[in-house]
């Protein structure tokens, strides 16, 4: 795949003419791509973008305008051949804050008022976790399309029965797995079926903050609902608001969704009456014995966020975009000579002790895996490949699976910490 | 202030030592190329490492001429007093 051609500058700030340039080039290559051709979630921007006329444009409308749905909004802005019809969201300071920014938008505090509304294509739903089932399956009822924050749903069954209404509605869906349109991520995936790492033995994957992760609350009376990550009848907290990416990944990159999961979280730092952990350390199997190991706290941040896939020739960063061969390339002689003359100079000679040596970090800076600067980490592409695939009328394929092996994943995680004890993939369960 | 001027003659004698630090550094890349068994495209490939190389044997070149240059002067001084 030509990842030079990809290299951008695509944030949120990208004026609508300027994505509509960059996505006419993402249709040369999505369309010419063999690796792409696998990939069939990037089938709809094989499409060329969406013209000036009133006939090419969708209508889609935002449910949620809080934190990710403001960031939605500022890419629904910019991208070509979409109006955004309406917003929503039970919280007046939220609406009228997003309404500020699509004078044009329809004001709702009722969804199901919006998907009412007559020339409504599609919804893009950024709520807490518990209402995503809820609003997925009246939206499908109500004959529009989805696009659903992640994590998918709240409860299993939920999941399942997301999927079985969008098997029955023939609408598009989508997830909000942005990786699964980051160019890094795509060139990980090129490397690792090209056997540049070797088969995957095992994916480690780790989200680190340091802060409490409130949001402020002008009244105590909104605690819950601003704040909804925090208690367990909204959310699962770290396990959906920020594994479900990275087990995303994971079972893209396998190709399969876990056997099982056993794991331990806690609340060891943040007793400040929340419910939820505010430390998670999962393990899941999968075929073959490979393991995914998950582990995410919000009481340190030194290692950050990052998605490590290794094998017996390497190790993938995909959120620093890196590749680190087991066995690089040797250095240039003269490099050799001059290192060897500075160790000979400066290295201390050992007399006696340990003949082993300490299995350290290798300080390698490894490879980058797409050149040049990439702005955006997939979000304003997922969004365009929506908006195109409302056009076409056409369901994304693949894209619920993604979504339910993820959403599952991080339920199953949840559980298995709640109730200590391994929790296999559901049986039955239909995608 | 002093003003100083170097005369073409001088210039072209620096040149030529570095000349001569550029050829011995590229003596060094191709031993290092033999003793680590790496690529002879490196001659050229690593050609910037080399000037840096040659620039460093200069600046040591520089000082051992110094050196010899103070010595010569010194005893010129003694047989002169």
């Amino acid at each position: 795949m030509d990842f030079e051609r990809l290299s951008y500058s695509l944030s949120e700030s990208t004026p609508r003419a300027g994505r509509r340039e960059f996505l006419k080039r993402l249709a040369v290559v999505a369309g010419s791509s063999a690796l792409l051709a696998d990939l069939p979630w990037w089938v709809p921007l094989r499409a060329q973008p969406a013209g000036e006329s009133p006939s090419d444009r969708v209508h889609v409308g935002l449910i949620g305008v809080g934190g990710r749905g403001s960031l939605h909004l500022a890419h629904l802005l910019r991208t070509p051949g979409v109006e955004i019809a309406a917003l929503c969201d039970d919280y007046p300071p939220h609406l009228q804050a997003g309404l500020a920014k699509v004078p044009g938008a329809k004001g709702f505090a009722d969804y199901r008022q919006m998907l009412d509304m007559p020339g409504l294509d599609g919804v893009l739903i950024a709520t807490p976790l518990y209402l995503h089932a809820r609003m997925c399956l009246d939206a499908f009822s109500a004959g529009k399309h989805v696009f659903c924050e992640k994590s998918l749903a709240y409860t299993v069954e939920e999941c399942q029965a997301v999927a079985d209404a969008h098997r029955a509605s023939s609408k598009v869906f989508q997830i909000g797995h942005q990786r699964m349109f980051s160019p890094v991520f795509l060139r990980a995936l090129e490397l690792v079926k090209n056997g540049e790492i070797g088969q995957i033995t095992q994916i480690r994957a780790y989200w680190h903050r340091n802060g409490n992760w409130r949001n402020p609350v002008p009244d105590p009376s909104l605690e819950h609902r601003l704040n909804w990550r925090l208690y367990r009848a909204y959310s699962c907290g770290l396990m959906t608001e920020l594994a479900s990416h990275h087990m995303q990944v994971a079972n893209w990159f396998l190709g399969e969704q876990p056997i099982s999961c056993a794991g331990y979280g806690s609340i060891n730092y943040w007793k400040d009456g929340r419910e939820l952990y505010d430390n998670v350390n999962v393990v899941y199997r999968y075929p073959n014995g490979v393991h995914v190991v998950y582990d995410s706290l919000i009481s340190n941040r030194y290692y950050g966020l990052e998605i490590q896939v290794m094998g017996p020739k390497g190790t993938i960063e995909g959120e620093t975009g890196r590749l680190y061969a087991e066995n690089p390339p040797p250095a240039p002689g003269i490099v050799q000579l001059i290192n060897s003359i500075e160790h000979g100079v400066f290295d201390t000679i050992p007399i006696g002790g340990p003949t082993w040596v300490p299995d350290l970090k290798k300080d390698t800076k490894g490879s980058f895996l797409v050149p040049g600067k990439i702005d955006d980490d997939g979000t304003a592409i997922s969004i365009a490949a929506f908006a195109n695939a409302i056009r076409e009328g056409k369901p994304i394929p693949g894209m619920m699976e993604q979504a339910c092996r993820s959403g599952v994943a991080v339920l199953m995680g949840q559980t298995a910490m709640e109730e200590r004890r391994e929790v296999a993939w559901p049986e039955g369960f239909r995608i | 202030m002093k003003e100083i001027v170097l005369a073409p003659r001088i210039i072209a004698r620096e040149l030529f030592f570095y000349a001569a630090c550029v050829i011995a550094a590229l003596a060094v890349n191709a031993y290092a190329i033999l003793r680590f068994h790496t690529e002879w495209k490196e001659l050229w490939t690593t050609f910037p490492i080399t000037l840096a190389v040659a620039l460093v044997f200069f600046v040591v070149l520089a000082v051992v001429r110094g050196i010899v240059f103070g010595c010569r002067r010194l005893l010129r001084l003694r047989m002169g007093a």
